[in-house]
């Protein structure tokens, strides 16, 4: 099927390749190599931009301090009205750095052209179009909210799948299958369709006309990491409180 | 590949995209509706109202976005090919 | 492009260990930095209310004691025309006393005088009717 798409790969900056990748090979286990070194990239700025802002931290914030205090106040935000004033605390760091990373990962993606670096196999991307980070970050997720739910109330927690009847066990197991599925193929879906129709795009008209869908594909890689965040920070929530809302879809 | 598989496939992948925009796109629009209803019967709750749209929206969006995962499953790594 | 291998735990430790740097480097540092700054605001606002209280409480003590003043100042006003007044009414009467005195005074020495002047007339008189009745006689 590939065969189909890589036809039109006689424009050199526009390629389609979906499913390549460049292996590394530790012991007998293969890694997806330039996962890695986006993601690396990523975390570099993340923690370079928090140690400038840290490092001399003013009363009265200026440049780097300032925006990362508005990230961090954003953060505790969405981590409070989610999780509520008095649970927020412990789980900001897991919370934000979900978002941190996922919206680091997307905008990375999409604003910086990784393209023009030639990898042997594969191409630079958004950590976040493989499914291997989404999958990651979706069971961290899943563990996440086991864990407080255990911290929370011990065993107890378990009592969550037989109320209010026990007729909804399956529905209430099948849930905690669905919760990581769904999230990671929300993000992984999002943005490797992003990346896909902007690429489809830059191979069809190269100049101008993909510039709109780069936009639309900034915008919604922002509210996906929103999204992935506040279910992240909700299902945490709803394993504190027991007997919390539906799921969302 | 089997031509039958590709063609079944690709129609198949067609009709996941295609099946899986019906249901968020009615979704979508009657949030959308409801939002400006809202907006307009409330200007001044416009920001709080346009925040939990976009919200509903991502999650009516991924809704499709499964369908269209499902149809890169089956154009790039199709397990019956 | 489903390909699951090691990236997927290796990815799962990496962003763990992310979480735990950005913890150290980012998130509690700042939200240290943004508590001491409402905590400093907040002392800073209690200190301004309690300055502005003081000098609210200044300012009624100052306005109380001009008020007092004020009044003292007016009192000692009054009792100074007053005094002013009685001095004055004292004067006026001695004055006029001395006045009425001397009034009197030369009111009693015109009447000495006139009787004296009449003594002398009327002895004038009597030497005259002498002399008249002398030279009518005479």
């Amino acid at each position: 099927m590939l065969d189909v798409l890589n036809t039109f790969n006689f424009l050199p900056i526009a390629e389609l390749e979906v499913g390549n990748h460049l292996y590394w090979h530790i012991g007998n286990l293969k890694i997806h190599g330039q996962v890695f070194l986006v993601s690396w990239f990523v975390i570099a700025l993340i923690v370079g931009a928090s140690v400038l802002a840290t490092q001399n931290a003013q009363r009265i914030p200026s440049g780097i301090q300032n925006f990362m205090e508005y990230a961090l106040e954003f953060l505790r935000d969405l981590a409070k009205s989610q999780l509520g004033e008095k649970e927020y605390r412990p789980w900001l760091p897991f919370v934000g750095t979900l978002f941190l990373f996922i919206f680091v990962s997307n905008w990375s993606g999409a604003l910086i052209p990784w393209k023009l670096i030639e990898l042997p196999e594969g191409e630079l991307a958004a950590p976040t179009n493989d499914i291997n980070t989404t999958v990651a970050l979706a069971l961290l997720t899943s563990l996440a909210y086991f864990y407080a739910g255990f911290r929370k109330r011990g065993l107890g927690y378990f009592a969550k799948y037989i109320e209010p009847t026990p007729i909804l066990l399956p529905i209430a197991i099948l849930e905690d299958f669905t919760k990581p599925l769904s999230l990671s193929f929300r993000l992984f879906g999002n943005i490797l369709a992003d990346e896909l129709v902007v690429a489809v795009l830059v191979l069809l008209v190269p100049l101008f006309v993909p510039i709109p869908v780069m936009m639309l594909g900034l915008f919604t890689s922002a509210i996906q990491a929103l999204v992935f965040a506040t279910l992240a920070a909700a299902y945490i929530h709803e394993a504190l409180e027991g007997h919390g809302e539906e799921e969302h879809d | 590949m089997d031509p039958l598989v590709a063609a079944a496939s690709v129609l198949a992948a067609a009709l996941a995209v295609g099946l899986a925009a019906i249901g968020p796109g009615i979704g979508q629009g009657n949030a959308s509706g409801q939002a400006v209803e809202g907006i307009a019967r409330q200007p001044e709750a416009e920001g709080k109202i346009r925040g939990t749209l976009l919200l509903t929206l991502a999650f009516m969006e991924s809704l499709t976005i499964y369908g269209l995962v499902i149809s890169l499953v089956l154009l790039f790594a199709n397990p019956f090919a | 492009m489903f390909d699951f291998d090691a990236t997927l735990p290796l990815m799962a430790v990496q962003f763990l260990v992310l979480t735990a740097i950005l913890n150290a480097v980012f998130f509690k540092p700042l939200t240290k930095v943004l508590d001491e700054r409402d905590d400093y605001i907040r002392s800073n606002d209690r200190e301004a209310a309690e300055r502005l209280a003081k000098t609210e409480e200044l300012a009624r003590q100052y306005e109380q004691e001009l008020a007092d003043t004020r009044k003292e100042a007016q009192a000692i006003v009054v009792a100074a025309q007053s005094e002013a007044q009685e001095i004055s009414n004292g004067r006026i009467a001695e004055a006029q006393k001395e006045a009425q005195e001397a009034r009197e005074a030369a009111a009693a020495e015109i009447a000495r005088e006139k009787e004296a002047a009449m003594q002398s007339l009327e002895q004038e008189v009597s030497a005259l009717s002498h002399q008249m009745l002398e030279k009518l006689l005479g």
